[in-house]
């Protein structure tokens, strides 16, 4: 930069505006170029340390968050039940309608509508044989088959019979229908007019699964939104009622709320800045100005993040900005310092050793995030890094150059006079003051009674209690699986896995008969081993002894002699067929089923036993182990991952800690100083955990973060009140500075503290309450008294 | 009585048809062996002795389905009902009439060609479901007709009988 020679001319008022817009101008065309580099991903395992336990891999790895949480469930309401099974059906068509698209948003929509033939393509029909259990305990013998074709007489007199006609030919022995009754979820719902409905029989119910993980905001979003459409589109002109729950729905709809409390806040965040800025130094350029040097921080941070990282993170961007707002503070302390006689370029040389300092030890303190292991918290610390860097060097290279250089010097303000002589009379806190202080938090930090980490999750996107009933609700009627257990069973292949799972059925029978389990769902249930099924392959009869069996039970019965011919062509299909696998079921519905519950990797696979009720966990467990299998909490899981994370954290404060009382050391030499600067800081840490613990606050990792953007600001308030030192004007300006900038920080988390989402409360809370103790502090600690040599 | 071409011989069973509310319509068959289906809110319940019951949904059988709705409309003698869902046709005489009921509803329309009612009098005698595919036709014989066909001795006997001739 070479503004030194002819920067210290003052520019006209025109050519200032101008030059202003110009910086506008460009920070728009950097906008158009990042934007579409900006690729928002909403995947919460970005913010997640690496996985350890089993558990923790499941849940990172393969599922997100477990079976049951890619489930939306649904009812719809509110007219007769005829209709609403009309519409059940009409639904369920449409949403697999879309599946002819490019993106196919639902796995599975179930409606308790049989699978039916449709499930079956007609190459794999002969595969009944194999899949069906009746061979494990039957033989196709003439005894056998005589039994079934007299039930078939019967059937062929019943009013089944138009239905199961068609099949006889091929399949007298309705191999068809058990496989599709086998099919149905085992505890499904009562089903009227071909649909599930509830117990009370008003609504019709849905189980819809996405493609998208419950985690995936986006996925999710675009999933409900469809669903939606969807409804609209099937119940118009009727008074039916969606009911939609589930994990995804609720992440969508707390998102919404959170976005929209988000830009209210931001909204009136922006009115507040420049209202303030404009009462402040009676300039309507003055926002303008002072928000430049934020834009440019933001779009530098966005810019540097896309950059060095696949795709932004959306917390890191509403996270980010959220850090680097303090960013306004500096060009507010190069207003407040500016004054006639003086030339802009001057102030700024002036400021820059204090305001360099405070963004250089807090650029350092975000820095430490980068060792974190953690993707999301490297993306945040890249983005407050140079977007703190940024907004100081347009500060201190850029801004002189545009504003008013003789504006009204804020040491004039009388009413700032009044108010200095007043704080003057405040005592100053000495050291065994701050340490009574600093003891008495820590006592409170502590002693206060209550959990002092929260580790659950969910706890920070809370789902309203009615729809959580809501959804427990829907979830006992269909009896949809439990999103926090999930049973494991580890093995080095798809058929293994397969064969581990069989034998466990047996005893997951006896887990629902004993009522300790509603019921239970695993792919092999759709798909046997490849060993099982050429069990059952060995014991079909080969074509003679079929032909001989068959035609000594026809004898003498109701049934022309041909009629069987297609069954036997089938048998002898199935008896030289090769086993079925996942790669036969592709394309058919029942891949769908099995590929949820069969999750296969290189060299890898994991059979996933889906419960539903499950009242006893612990004998689940066993059950499981006996078996070589585990059953998984996820809930645990995602608790101790959070735990794990907030370790990494809390390292990462420490080191931050150290690093930041180096730096300060480094900028001002003096044991004396450096104490009286950082003072304020860790005090105002120590009161904003023992106020939150105090009031029962259970802490977060949002709280801890916020943690250092206080202290970030504290140092800065504390560096300017060592700079001001014992010159009065240079003491009011300061003031004057650090008024405007506390308050327009305060007013910003204040607001976010009154906020209903606990992740934007958490922030706003911790980083108000730091603004105003660090305010105080750095008066009663910082402040030197007039003309006086401390 | 009902014909397959998978049979060498039409089926005949022997039973009652009872409606014990207006949702629900029971067909119990006697002989030659004893099932129970219950039609009711969509769905089919068929009960033999010694087995699991077998559920399944109408929607599956569609001539079922008009079958609960004609057949409940005809016994609770509900007019509008049927007109709902079919085209009515009355010919014949007092003593010998005919009603043929045609689908409207095409799902229904696809499996049945027409429900054929015949009667004498204020008697209802017999019910034929005419399939739309093959043409098999159920007949089902009430009243005196199923009395006299106690005597009738073979399928074409059962057919004239139905159909409104005396018996022979």
């Amino acid at each position: 930069m070479s503004h030194d020679a002819a920067g210290e001319r003052p520019m006209s008022a025109t050519r200032r505006l101008a030059l202003a817009l110009l910086w506008l101008a460009l920070l728009a065309l950097l906008a158009l170029f990042v934007a579409p580099r900006v690729q928002l991903s909403g995947d919460l395992r970005k913010f997640m340390p690496a996985p350890q336990t089993p558990a923790q891999k499941l849940l990172i790895d393969e599922l997100g968050e477990g079976p049951g949480s890619r489930l939306l469930l649904l009812s719809l309401s509110g007219e007769a039940q005829e209709t609403l099974a009309a519409q059940s059906q009409a639904l369920r068509e449409r949403l697999l309608a879309a599946r002819v698209g490019v993106d196919v948003p639902f796995k599975l929509v179930a409606n308790g509508a049989d699978l039916g033939l449709d499930a079956i393509p007609p190459r794999l029909r002969p595969y009944r044989y194999l899949l069906s259990p009746t061979l494990d305990t039957q033989r196709f013998d003439s005894d056998f088959l005589r039994r079934e074709l007299d039930a078939r007489v019967q059937d062929l007199g019943s009013p089944a019979a138009a239905m199961i006609e068609p099949l006889l030919p091929s399949d007298p022995t309705l191999e068809t229908l058990k496989l599709a009754q086998a099919w149905q979820p085992a505890n499904a719902p009562q089903r009227l007019h071909g649909v599930w409905f509830d117990r009370a029989g008003r609504e019709a119910l849905l189980a819809i699964e996405t493609h998208a993980a419950g985690f995936d905001p986006e996925g999710q979003q675009a999933a409900v939104d469809a669903i939606h459409a969807a409804f609209d589109a099937v119940s118009a002109n009727t008074k039916t009622k969606l009911t939609l729950t589930g994990p995804g729905a609720f992440s969508v709809e707390i998102g919404g709320r959170t976005a929209r409390e988000a830009s209210l806040i931001g909204t009136i965040d922006s009115l507040v800045f420049v209202l303030l800025l404009w009462i402040a130094y009676r300039s309507w350029k003055a926002p303008l100005l002072g928000g430049l040097p934020l834009a440019s921080a933001g779009l530098a941070g966005l810019g540097a993040v896309a950059l060095a990282f696949d795709g932004v993170h959306g917390i890191t961007v509403a996270f980010g900005f959220t850090l680097i707002g303090v960013v306004q503070d500096y060009p507010i302390h190069l207003f407040s310092h500016q004054r006639a006689g003086v030339s802009p370029w001057a102030s700024a040389r002036a400021l820059w050793p204090t305001l360099g300092a405070g963004v250089a030890s807090t650029c350092i303190a975000y820095a430490t995030f980068l060792v974190s292991g953690v993707d999301g918290l490297q993306q945040l610390a890249v983005f407050t890094v140079v977007g703190l860097a940024t907004a100081a060097l347009a500060t201190r290279f850029l801004l002189p150059a545009l504003i008013d250089p003789s504006p009204r010097d804020a040491a004039d303000s009388r009413w700032l006079a009044r108010c200095w002589n007043a704080l003057a009379r405040w005592p100053r806190m000495n050291a065994t003051a701050a340490c009574i202080v600093a003891a008495i938090a820590a006592a409170v930090v502590a002693f206060a009674p209550g959990t002092f980490w929260q580790n659950d999750l969910a706890r920070l996107t809370p789902v309203p209690p009615a729809a959580l009933a809501q959804d427990a609700r829907l979830r006992g009627e269909l009896g949809a699986p439990d999103v926090r257990y999930v049973i494991a069973l580890e093995a080095r292949d798809a058929e293994h896995a397969l064969q581990s799972s069989e034998r466990m059925i047996a005893a997951l029978e006896g887990l629902r008969a004993q009522g300790v389990v509603g019921g239970f769902d695993l792919a092999a249930r759709y798909l046997p081993s490849a060993a099982t099924q050429r069990a059952r392959q060995a014991k079909l009869p080969g074509d003679a002894e079929l032909r001989a069996a068959l035609h000594d039970a026809m004898t003498g019965g109701a049934f022309n002699d041909d009629a069987f011919d297609d069954f036997v062509r089938d048998v002898a299909a199935a008896r030289v067929a090769s086993p079925l696998t996942t790669a036969d079921l592709a394309g058919t519905p029942l891949a769908a089923s099995t590929e949820g519950l069969l999750l296969q990797r290189e060299g890898h696979a994991t059979a996933l036993v889906a419960l539903s009720n499950l009242r006893d966990p612990a004998a689940v467990a066993r059950v499981a182990q006996a078996h070589g299998a585990q059953l998984l909490d996820l809930k645990q899981a995602s608790e101790s991952l959070v735990a794990q994370y907030r370790e990494r954290v809390l390292w990462a404060l420490a080191l931050a800690a150290v690093l930041l009382a180096a730096a300060v050391w480094f900028a001002l030499r003096s044991p004396r100083r450096v104490l009286r600067v950082l003072a304020p800081m860790a005090l105002t840490t120590l009161l904003i955990l023992a106020v939150l613990r105090g009031f029962g606050v259970e802490l977060n990792l949002f709280h801890l973060v916020s943690l250092i953007l206080a202290a970030g600001l504290g140092l800065d308030y504390a560096l300017f009140f060592d700079h001001a030192g014992d010159d009065r004007a240079e003491q009011l300006r300061t003031l004057h500075a650090v008024i405007v900038c506390s308050l327009t920080t305060l007013l910003v988390f204040a607001l976010l503290a009154t906020s209903s989402i606990p992740v934007l409360r958490a922030i706003g809370g911790t980083v108000a309450l730091g603004v105003a103790f660090n305010f105080v502090l750095a008066l009663l600690i910082v402040r030197e008294p007039v003309k006086e040599i401390a | 009585m009902r014909g397959s071409k998978l049979l060498k011989a039409p089926l005949r069973l022997t039973g009652e048809y009872r409606r014990p509310d207006a949702d629900t319509l029971v067909r119990e068959v006697r002989s030659p062996y004893a099932e129970t289906t219950t039609l009711r809110a969509g769905e089919a319940t068929i009960e033999r002795a010694g087995q699991s019951p077998r559920r399944f949904s109408l929607s599956r059988v569609p001539e079922l389905a008009g079958l609960q709705n004609s057949f409940g409309a005809l016994l609770g003698g509900d007019h509008a009902t049927i007109e709902a869902h079919y085209r009515l046709q009355a010919d014949g005489t007092r003593q010998r009439w005919t009603l043929t009921m045609t689908p409207k509803d095409a799902a229904l329309a696809s499996k049945v060609q027409a429900i054929v009612l015949n009667g004498r009098g204020s008697e209802l005698r017999c019910i034929q479901t005419r399939a739309a595919g093959n043409g098999d036709t159920q007949r089902t014989l009430l009243a005196g007709a199923a009395q006299e066909a106690a005597k009738a001795a073979d399928a074409a006997a059962l057919v004239a009988l139905c159909e409104g001739a005396p018996a022979r």
